[in-house]
């Protein structure tokens, strides 16, 4: 039932068309009995008795009646149409919208082909039902309605007796909705998991190819695609066992006229003009009952696609902006109070204490996996931890509205996500709207304005998604970009120059140096040369702060910034003797 | 570099002909039986069906009058095993064409999708990924019921016309052929309406592609989205794109929808022309009133089937927009493919030759510009120089993920070209710079170079790259599930992975392309010397920034604007004094400097 109030919660804009093309439909339901009724004419009064005076009058009110009916029924359909876009258009507004808000916890649960799948072929199973589905539902009962009024006016005792199979059909159709729920439930699993696998294979087909598992894929692909055949056939096995019974029922309603109607005639209980118009009405009671199953069936799958993207739309993401948040962007004080993270039973942080003042740069060092990432993570909120607070400006981050909070802090991540767009485009990603000479000093500063520019096409280069045909190096100098082109007070360099040769990494430097004077930077990287300059740098070790100061105090320490130094840095001295 | 973008409409480049629906009726051929039987049911049936009416008016003119009860029980019961025999064609019908249609769209999706993993590294990299998502899940989607139900229809359909028209035409040829005259005004209008509709759907289909690459890429890139805080934007974006989608079917719809009152007023028209001409010709040619009642009574079967027909056209219309994108996919050329005559590739030693390679990704841009180099087998080879040099150009040759288009590059004195692509990369383990995680576990992503390893053998090469003990704190240690976009794994996590993949795969040569740069100094020391042991005897290529990483490297390439500037080993480089010392003794100096 959900399902049915969730549309039309959709569907309530637009209910004005709606019940107007409904009014049609029934319109053209009636304007329908009208051509039959002038035919007979035709028949009767212009060749039978020869009144062919009329028949011009006759023929013109039947080609009336088609233009208008056809007229109508033209308008109805776009009616229908114009609603049922509509609401996929809010629908799929709505999930897009639901995409954004959902957390990265979500996303690190959930494959993308699964959301595709919900923005593709479960909204498709929306679309058909309010197109054509609801007005069909509509159409059949109104016939239905209509000329159970004209027979019961005709005569009620043969109305009832033709009535005596309709239970058969009821019967039928609650079963088959019920039965056949599942079996689309399936295929939904089913269209998801397909949708994941090719998602998967072409995100990934660098790594297919080099490992020359195609073979391997195909049979991936194959047996969700076997599956996905399977899990069809698996429904229409259930279609061949009732509709086939439901259409023959319907057909029962004529043998019950030859047979009952016939006697009935028989022993003088209803009049053989009667029964003629019994007949001659049949298809309008026969058609109906056909058609029910069909229609049971779309509507079930309507209900199984329309569950999946409530499911979507009613998940609530864990990070949020609170009633009343701060909507001033802050200056740049960030404080780890007692900060502990842990995604499952083991922490991921714990104790994190420090504070970082504008103008300042803390570094992050640490092995791989030790929570480098996650303790910047929590900056931006994009998760939140678990005990203890994290703090700008002396205020805890869940009090600011989260746009303003991400607006303040310039991200450049370790994992790059580039858009397939143009290089403008992607460099302008975080500030639409700045002019182009922003765009092109933010590449100046990134040290990416040489290799762009000696694209032929330069900054207008769309590059490809994920941002395959740049090297490492070039993508993260336009993900660094990128980062600069905002505005922010909080800058996090995570990892951003790993893959860029030493001295172009020491030129970003120097430019960054200048840039981020007023703001809080926060870097991790695994060179010494890009952390030696920071104010304050915390060496990680499983998720604990096990050292910190600076490059001079912790080199004095002689702990474990100190060896890795050593390891980078070991034969410097003997360089130096050379 | 990419062509297209999310908001770039795809150009059409191959023409949807005759061939091709031929081509698609290919896939038809294996079922053809039992389509033949299907449809001889399904005419039988119809047949059976205008027996009803027939049974219903025998009743009323001549069992009831007569007060024949066992007649009607006759008719009943005729009427009964009609019934029971539709009952049962349908239930054919319906399992058939399920079988039938389902099976043909398994088919069709299996060939696009195997002829893709054909296609080379440039054919995904020029257009947004979900576009090429839609052609094989969504397009091949909307093609099964044409292909069942609708092929059975338009048969039937055809015949029941064929056979209204004999029936007619006996009936009366004149009035008949009045009746015809509709026909050609029909085809004229459709013909009309039929390039504007036809566009109309191929609009749908391009702007389905976009808002569905929008969609993708939005999902794939909501990290970077939200850390932007650009939410509004994009929903923006999204919506201009939803808009085009909506409005190009509601244009479509428009053009669409004109089919059926055209001939439901041409249907008209021909029925009150037969009217005035059967009244005009009354006792003539023997017209008599009992033969216009009839022919007008039936001429209203004559049109049910065009109707039909018109329907058919037109799903077929918005099909083809669909059909042909798919075959334009499988018509793809795999610019990378096994040449005739390529042979297996026996077991590699390791000798690695470039000779005189020129090599452009898109033209007049050289990438490579005549290299040449030698590399014995068992050596390791470090490439360096700045980004964009083309470093990565030079190990991805040696796997022949492009071709050159100059010169050669010689494994073991063969040249790549002339041997399979398959038995050429399983021999070699390739570290990409983007890591990838397929969904399914830790232990299913190192497993992926070779499937058929044991978890030992998996667990021996995570613990080679220091990647063990990491995997099993986690949750599930090995067994823990990630997806596609890593989920919570670090890069440098998702590196350790992928090198375990690559190790696993034994290859005889390794292509490791900046695999440890987001690792820390320890780890990477740790690993270097478990790997020293592993790779005895098998050729390497490192691509690292970290010049400790390659110091101890057989050979040094340093590549820049794509020419080997220098090489040599550390030591004989660095005696050198050129390109190679100054950028290992700028690490130092810019140490000091800072």
């Amino acid at each position: 039932m959900k399902e049915f109030k969730w549309v039309w919660s959709l569907m309530r804009k637009y209910r004005l068309i709606f019940f107007t093309a409904l009014g049609l439909v029934f319109a053209v339901n009636l304007l329908n009995m009208i051509n039959p009724y002038v035919q007979g004419m035709i028949v009767d009064r212009v060749i039978v008795d020869g009144q062919i005076g009329i028949l011009l009058t006759l023929v013109l009110i039947m080609v009336g009646n088609t233009i208008l009916r056809a007229v109508l029924r033209y308008i109805y359909l776009y009616m229908f149409e114009h609603v049922s876009q509509n609401v996929v258009f809010n629908a799929r507004r709505d999930v897009f919208r639901k995409i954004q808000e959902l957390d990265f916890d979500f996303f690190d649960r959930t494959k993308t082909g699964d959301i595709m799948a919900r923005m593709t072929g479960d909204l498709e199973a929306v679309r058909h039902f309010t197109a054509y589905v609801m007005y069909s539902l509509f159409m059949h009962t109104v016939t239905l309605i209509l000329v159970l009024v004209i027979l019961f006016t005709i005569n009620t005792t043969f109305t009832l007796i033709l009535l005596a199979i309709t239970p058969i059909t009821g019967i039928l159709a609650v079963k088959l909705s019920s039965v056949v729920k599942p079996a689309f439930s399936a295929i939904r699993e089913q269209f998801s998991k397909l949708n994941s696998v090719v998602q998967e294979n072409i995100s990934g087909n660098r790594v297919v190819k080099a490992f020359a598992q195609e073979e391997y894929e195909i049979y991936k692909f194959s047996r969700e695609n076997a599956g996905f055949r399977d899990c069809n056939i698996r429904a229409a096995k259930i279609w061949e066992k009732y509709l086939p019974v439901m259409d023959a029922v319907a057909g029962l309603l004529s043998v019950i006229i030859i047979l009952a109607g016939g006697i009935l005639v028989i022993t003088e209980n209803i009049t053989l003009g009667e029964l003629v118009t019994f007949s001659s009405f049949l298809w309008a009671l026969n058609n109906p009952m056909r058609m029910i199953g069909w229609l049971i069936n779309d509507t079930q799958r309507f209900a199984t696609s329309a569950e999946k993207v409530m499911m979507l739309l009613s998940r609530e993401p864990k990070i949020k902006s609170r009633e009343g948040a701060i909507t001033r962007k802050p200056e740049g004080r960030v404080e780890f109070r007692n900060v502990y993270f842990g995604y499952g039973k083991k922490p991921v942080l714990e104790d994190i204490n420090f504070c970082a003042y504008p103008g300042q740069t803390v570094a992050v060092v640490g092995p791989t996996g030790s929570g480098k990432s996650t303790l910047i993570s929590l900056i931006s909120r994009f998760y939140d931890c678990s005990r203890g607070t994290v703090l700008i400006d002396g205020k805890n981050v869940k009090d600011y509205d989260l746009k303003a909070l991400r607006e303040s802090i310039a991200v450049a991540m370790q994992d790059i996500f580039l858009f397939s767009e143009t290089i403008e485009g992607n460099i302008a990603y975080g500030a639409p709207d700045v002019p182009v000479e922003k765009v092109c000093w933010a590449a100046e500063m990134a040290g990416a304005h040489g290799f762009i520019t000696e694209f032929p096409e330069g900054y207008d280069t769309i590059i490809g998604e994920r941002g395959v045909g740049l090297s490492g190096g070039q993508k993260q100098r336009i993900a660094l970009a990128r980062a600069l082109v905002k505005q922010s007070s909080i800058i996090i360099l995570d990892d951003t120059t790993s893959s860029v040769d030493i001295e172009t990494e020491h030129r970003i430097q120097q430019n960054l140096r200048e840039f981020c004077k007023d703001k809080t930077t926060f870097i991790i990287a695994h060179r010494i040369s890009s952390v030696k300059h920071a104010d304050l740098i915390l060496v990680l070790e499983e998720g604990r702060i096990v050292e910190r100061g600076t490059h001079s105090e912790l080199l004095a320490l002689k702990g474990r910034y100190y060896n890795t130094f050593v390891n980078q840095y070991g034969d410097f001295d003997k360089m130096g003797s050379d | 570099m990419a062509r297209n973008k999310f908001d770039i409409d795809e150009e059409l480049e191959a023409r949807f002909d005759a061939k091709q629906l031929r081509r698609l009726l290919g896939y038809l051929k294996p079922y053809r039986g039992k389509v033949a039987f299907t449809i001889l049911l399904m005419i039988v049936s119809s047949m059976l069906a205008l027996l009803g009416p027939y049974l219903v008016k025998v009743s009323i003119d001549e069992m009831i009058p007569s007060g024949n009860i066992p007649g009607l029980i006759v008719l009943a019961s005729i009427f009964l095993v009609t019934l029971v025999f539709n009952t049962i064609c349908m239930k054919y019908r319906i399992r058939t064409m399920s079988y039938i249609g389902q099976n043909i769209i398994y088919n069709i999706r299996e060939d696009i999708f195997r002829h893709i993993q054909k296609l080379p590294f440039a054919y995904y990299d020029s257009r947004p990924h979900g576009k090429i998502l839609v052609r094989v899940v969504n397009y091949v989607n909307s093609l099964s019921d044409l292909l069942s139900n609708g092929l059975i229809n338009l048969i039937t359909d055809l015949f029941t016309l064929a056979a209204i028209v004999v029936f007619l035409l006996i009936l009366n040829v004149r009035l008949a052929l009045i009746c015809f005259i509709g026909l050609p005004v029909l085809i004229t209008v459709t013909l009309l309406i039929k390039n504007a509709q036809r566009k109309a759907w191929q609009k749908v289909s391009r702007k389905l592609s976009n808002m569905n690459a929008y969609i993708h890429e939005s999902i794939s890139g909501i990290k970077v989205t939200q850390s932007f805080a650009r939410e509004d934007e994009n929903m923006d974006i999204f919506l201009e794109q939803n808009e085009e989608y909506r409005k190009s079917w509601m244009d479509a719809i428009r053009v669409q929808f004109l089919m059926w009152p055209i001939i439901d007023i041409i249907s008209v028209i021909s029925v009150c022309a037969i009217y005035f001409a059967g009244i005009h010709w009354l006792g003539t040619g023997g017209i008599t009133t009992g033969i216009i009642i009839a022919f007008t009574s039936y001429v209203w079967r004559f049109w049910e089937p065009v109707i039909n027909l018109g329907n058919f056209y037109n799903s077929i219309i918005n099909a083809v927009a669909y059909l042909e994108r798919i075959f334009e996919t499988i018509d793809e050329k795999p610019t990378v493919a096994d040449l005739p005559g390529a042979v297996t590739m026996p077991s590699i030693n390791g000798a690695v030759e470039f000779r005189d390679v020129l090599f452009c990704y898109e033209k007049d841009e050289v990438v490579l510009d005549h290299v040449s180099f030698h590399v014995e087998p068992g050596q390791t080879i470090a490439l360096v120089g700045p980004t964009g040099a083309g470093k990565s150009t030079i190990v991805n040759l040696v796997s022949r993920f492009y071709d050159v288009q100059e010169g050669r590059v010689m494994i073991d004195g063969r040249d790549v070209r002339s041997v399979t692509l398959e038995s050429l990369r399983k021999q070699m383990g390739i570290m990409l710079q983007d890591t990838f995680i397929f969904s399914g576990t830790i232990m299913d992503n190192i497993k992926y170079s070779r499937l058929d390893a044991s978890d030992e053998d998996a667990i021996a090469a995570a613990k080679a790259v220091m990647a063990h003990d990491f995997i099993e704190a986690m949750p599930e240690g090995y067994q823990t599930e990630v997806n596609e976009r890593g989920s919570r794994l670090s890069v440098g996590q998702r590196q350790l992975i992928s090198f375990a993949r690559a190790l696993l795969a034994d290859p005889r040569i390794l292509v490791l392309d900046e695999a440890t740069s987001s690792i820390d100094t320890e780890t990477e020391i740790a690993l270097q010397a478990g790997l020293q042991r592993l790779l005895k005897g098998r050729t390497s290529f490192v691509i690292a920034h970290r010049l400790s990483t390659i110091k101890n490297a057989d050979k040094i390439l340093y590549i820049d604007d794509g020419k080997i500037i220098e090489q040599g080993t550390h030591e004989e480089l660095m005696a050198k004094g050129g390109a190679y010392c100054k950028l290992y003794t700028a690490q130092y100096r810019l140490l000091e400097v800072v």
